[in-house]
């Protein structure tokens, strides 16, 4: 290992310039998932792109089915050794309404003051993701300098569709992989446990989408003349929700829990130690009963155990006043967050044996399998790229980072594992105050510079090896 | 030709402007549920007050404070003490016409269509209750048209929330109740028997409404990042659905069938006779199996059993595709069906009462339905019964079925309570006619026949 010490000298000497390509990367108002901001989007790729060129890597734009995929290599001299990292990063963002909600104009961005009187960039896309993935490459930046080369190989991938449609990301991947001989992929889109404590993610739960609707009666029938005899597809869909859990919040689908490993006793210990304020998790949405599997933590049951949510539900009337209807039609959308070892697609069968069982024998039911299969993700927390991500962010932050899990999925992610068979390492410095997707979105200055410093020092684990 | 049948011909071949006349109240959408549609709620009650001061009626749209009472008052120019004055009761608002897109002809343009060898009308409000009505509207307008004048004195009420609970309704009634209470009053708003049995219907259910929403989380939430520790609402409303039945079909609330009697031997065997086909009656409607009370016939279950019945949910997410979301709340519309002495206030409690019972601590639950009425049967002995079950035969050459049925006319017990009359129940609707649902219908002949039937019925009891 080289010491970064002159490195993140640079870093912090040069930090105005750094924050200067950021504010301009911030200005291109590049939503993705509006036709109107496309050009922006072409825009803010070519001029990453610039960047990339400008720190002497071969860049260019991609076609995807979607927005332009920005790909920059670098190949350190007489680096074919070396480890290959692929870093991913995202430069879309999410809409800006409710624009009137904003202190300041989305697309200008500006330091201000935080809550907790810390200075913060507020701007659309600070946190997510455009701040975060300029931690990495301002990195590579000074790092460039100060050594005039990176210790690996390194592919930059930023896509433009991560706040859209992930099937566009997926379909480059699996159509490419064999341009993508990588080791590791470094993403930046996730957060820090808190303001002061650095967080890895090694768990993202995946998710199955289904849609089920019964059908009772063929036609809509009047309460009255025909309740009693016929079936309301109501009752039926309510006996088969009600069914899904027992009384212990455990899923009560034959075969749900089949993979699932339990959570390692280390790892337990370690969440235990965080010391996560449940009540007050809990009290912030106005609940205060744990929901779900009893004999589980809240972290445990948002990071490492699997779900089945009722999404929506409707059936029958739900106008103004009232209809004494029996309807012909129930239907529930559900999702199934999965951890680890869980196969969507048998879970899907599974439910929708489940759903037949309890089916009356005249009542009809069909499915809806649009909702998406994507597994569950646990990365083995002794991998050499978690392992010297820790030992950085300790040395960054000077408290051991927190190996977390995030309930949602990446699905990313799973493209990665699944075309290139590679885990990711992700970590972030955004915070849960972040207001990513929301108006007001900001990024602490400090998680831009420590950010930038944390992955000098991941890099200078590889280095001298 | 006697006076009786000079009006049965004049009806007869006026008919086509019955029609006409019908079709003309049927395009007015009165939807009494929905307030964005009261200015077409009183725009057919003043259709139908010019149509009856036309035919000599003193008639005028009451105000109230929901939908206007339609009041007419007829008397025969040589009436005398002993000449009968008889209420007739129908209801000119309609239900909510969606879903729009399972319409084959718009709800509110009616069409006439022959499916086979049966002509049909189809409308919102053909058969509930606008060509139900205006059956005894239009026999009296061939009485008068025919013979100058009605054999009987009459009143008419045609009120305007039947569809929404009838709020203004014992208000109304008890305000006016010496102006409108008569020797006996006829409802036309049930069905016959089958399309050439003329019935007369002698118990209603009673009904209850209630709705609720649950609330969970206080805010919509991501399911992702708080699936798990999170309570969703929507699976304590299916909870509580799915507890309000047991395994043998009986409604599970504590108390619910305090004051439902078992049905009298003979009464069942009566209906026993009648050789209703519950395979048909099911498969009709495209089902198999009965999924009432075990052990009750279908026939019981519809007229003498109570119902514990959902009619709308909603929650979270409803659009196309998906969203992870983690909903604040859930919504449910219930009815529940009364019978014999269920007691309409303590059902509801008990209801209130058994869903607080499942809600989990932390979660909140609204109430905002209410009301309702107690069952009705009407005795079988009654003389108005006898005299209208003679006519009803007269026109169908068949005997009357006395029948129950599974909906609710609460208006029965009030003109009992406050008006201290009894209710003949007549009507021509069929089970298919699909009220409340896409394409209602009402046959040419129901119509035709029922309009005949009320000529006799007014002549019958004008003798």
């Amino acid at each position: 290992m080289v010491h970064p010490t002159t490195v993140l000298a640079e870093i912090d000497q040069q930090f105005p310039e750094s924050l200067d390509r950021l504010f301009e990367l911030l200005r291109f108002p590049s939503v993705g998932t509006d036709p109107a901001h496309h050009k922006d989007c072409l825009a803010t790729a070519n001029w990453l792109v610039g960047q990339l060129k400008g720190m002497g890597f071969t860049a260019g734009l991609r076609k995807t089915t979607g927005q332009p995929l920005v790909l920059g290599q670098y190949a350190p001299p007489g680096g074919k050794k070396l480890p290959h990292i692929l870093f991913y990063g995202h430069y879309d963002v999410q809409p800006a309404d409710p624009l009137e909600l904003w202190t300041s104009p989305p697309f200008e961005p500006q330091i201000r003051k935080g809550k907790r009187g810390q200075d913060a960039i507020f701007a659309r896309g600070a946190a997510d993701d455009k701040g975060q993935l300029m931690t990495f490459l301002e990195a590579s930046r000074s790092w460039l300098k100060v050594h005039g080369s990176l210790p690996f190989r390194l592919t930059v991938m930023i896509e433009g569709d991560e706040e859209g449609d992930a099937s566009h990301i997926d379909t480059f991947l699996k159509t490419h992989a064999r341009e993508f001989p990588v080791d590791a992929v470094f993403i930046c889109d996730t957060g820090m446990w808190d303001a002061k404590t650095p967080g890895i993610d090694t768990r993202l739960r995946g998710c199955m989408g289904i849609e089920f609707t019964v059908t009772g009666p063929r036609i809509d029938l009047h309460s009255g003349l025909y309740g009693g005899p016929v079936q309301n597809p109501i009752k039926v869909v309510s006996r088969i929700i009600a069914a899904i859990h027992d009384k212990r919040g455990r899923i009560a689908i034959p075969g749900f829990y089949d993979g699932v490993k339990p959570i390692p006793a280390k790892l337990r210990k370690a969440w235990a130690g965080l010391k996560f304020p449940a009540k007050k998790f809990l009290g912030d949405v106005g609940l205060s009963v744990p929901a779900g599997e009893q004999g589980y933590s809240a972290l445990e049951q948002m990071w490492a155990r699997p779900t089945a949510e009722v999404n929506g539900i409707h059936g029958g009337y739900r106008g103004v006043g009232s209809k004494t209807v029996l309807p012909s039609e129930a239907t529930a959308k559900l999702t199934f967050r999965l951890v680890e070892g869980q196969d969507p697609r048998k879970i899907r069968a599974g439910f929708k044996a489940f759903v037949k069982a309890r089916l009356p024998k005249d009542c009809k039911v069909r499915f809806d399998d649009s909702g998406g299969n994507s597994s569950g993700i646990a990365v083995s927390e002794d991998t050499p790229w978690i392992k010297a991500a820790r030992a950085a962010l300790k040395a960054e932050f000077d408290r051991e980072a927190v190996l977390m899990g995030a309930g949602y999925s990446i699905p990313v992610v799973e493209s990665f594992k699944k075309y290139l068979k590679v885990d990711s390492l992700l970590t972030g410095f955004g915070l849960p105050d972040d207001n990513a997707h929301s108006p007001d979105e900001k990024y602490d200055v400090a998680s831009f510079r420590r950010g930038t410093r944390a992955w000098a020092r991941i890099f200078a684990q590889f280095a001298g090896k | 030709m006697t006076e009786l049948n000079a009006v049965l011909d004049a009806a007869t071949k006026d008919f086509d402007n019955s029609l006409e006349r019908l079709f003309k109240l049927v395009r007015i959408p009165s939807i009494s549920t929905d307030p964005a549609y009261a200015a077409e709620c009183e725009k057919a009650a003043n259709a139908i007050v010019d149509d009856l001061q036309a035919l000599g009626f003193k008639a005028q749209a009451r105000p109230t404070p929901g939908r206007p009472m339609v009041v007419a008052h007829y008397t025969p120019k040589e009436a005398t003490k002993d000449t009968p004055h008889l209420l007739f009761y129908g209801h000119y608002d309609v239900q909510p016409a969606d879903p729009l897109e399972l319409w084959k002809t718009p709800p509110f343009e009616p069409t006439i269509k022959k499916d086979g060898a049966v002509t049909r009308m189809y409308g919102r409000g053909t058969s509930d209750d606008k060509g139900q009505f205006m059956t005894f509207v239009e026999a009296a307008r061939a009485w008068i048209r025919t013979t100058g004048t009605l054999p009987i004195r009459a009143t008419f009420l045609i009120e305007g929330e039947e569809e929404s609970g009838s709020p203004s309704l014992v208000p109304f009634l008890k305000a006016n109740a010496k102006e409108l209470s008569c020797d006996a009053a006829f409802v036309c708003d049930t069905n016959m028997w089958d399309p050439k049995t003329p019935a007369i219907t002698t118990r209603l259910r009673g009904m209850v409404r209630e709705e609720i929403t649950i609330t969970g989380p206080k805010i919509d939430l991501h399911s992702g990042m708080y699936g798990g520790p999170a309570m969703n609402p929507i699976r304590v409303l299916s909870k509580v659905i799915a507890a309000l039945h047991d395994k043998n079909g009986k409604v599970t609330i504590p108390g619910f069938y305090d004051g439902v009697a078992d049905l009298p031997k003979q009464t069942k065997k009566q209906w026993q006779s009648l050789k209703f086909s519950e395979a048909k009656f099911l498969k009709d409607v495209g089902l198999k199996q009965a999924a009432g009370e075990k052990g009750k016939s279908v026939l019981e279950q519809i007229w003498a059993r109570p119902t514990a019945e959902v009619n709308g949910i909603w929650g979270g997410y409803t659009g196309v595709g998906t969203k992870t979301v983690l909903p604040s709340k859930a919504h449910a519309k219930f009815t529940f069906r009364l019978v014999g002495k269920q007691n309409p206030d303590k059902v509801l409690k008990a209801f209130q009462k058994f869903v607080k019972g499942l809600i989990p601590k932390d979660c909140k639950v609204e109430f905002a339905g209410g009301g309702g009425s107690p069952a009705t049967e009407i005795p079988e002995d009654n003389p108005f019964i006898a005299k209208s079950a003679e006519a009803l035969k007269d026109e169908f050459r068949r005997d009357t079925v006395l029948m129950g049925s599974g909906g609710s006319i609460p208006i029965c017990r009030f003109f009992k309570d406050i008006l201290g009359m009894d209710s003949i129940l007549v009507g021509f609707a069929l089970t298919d006619d699909a009220i409340h649902s896409p394409n209602e219908k009402y046959d040419l002949e129901s119509y035709r026949r029922g309009i005949r039937s009320w000529v006799r019925i007014m002549g019958e009891f004008g003798r």
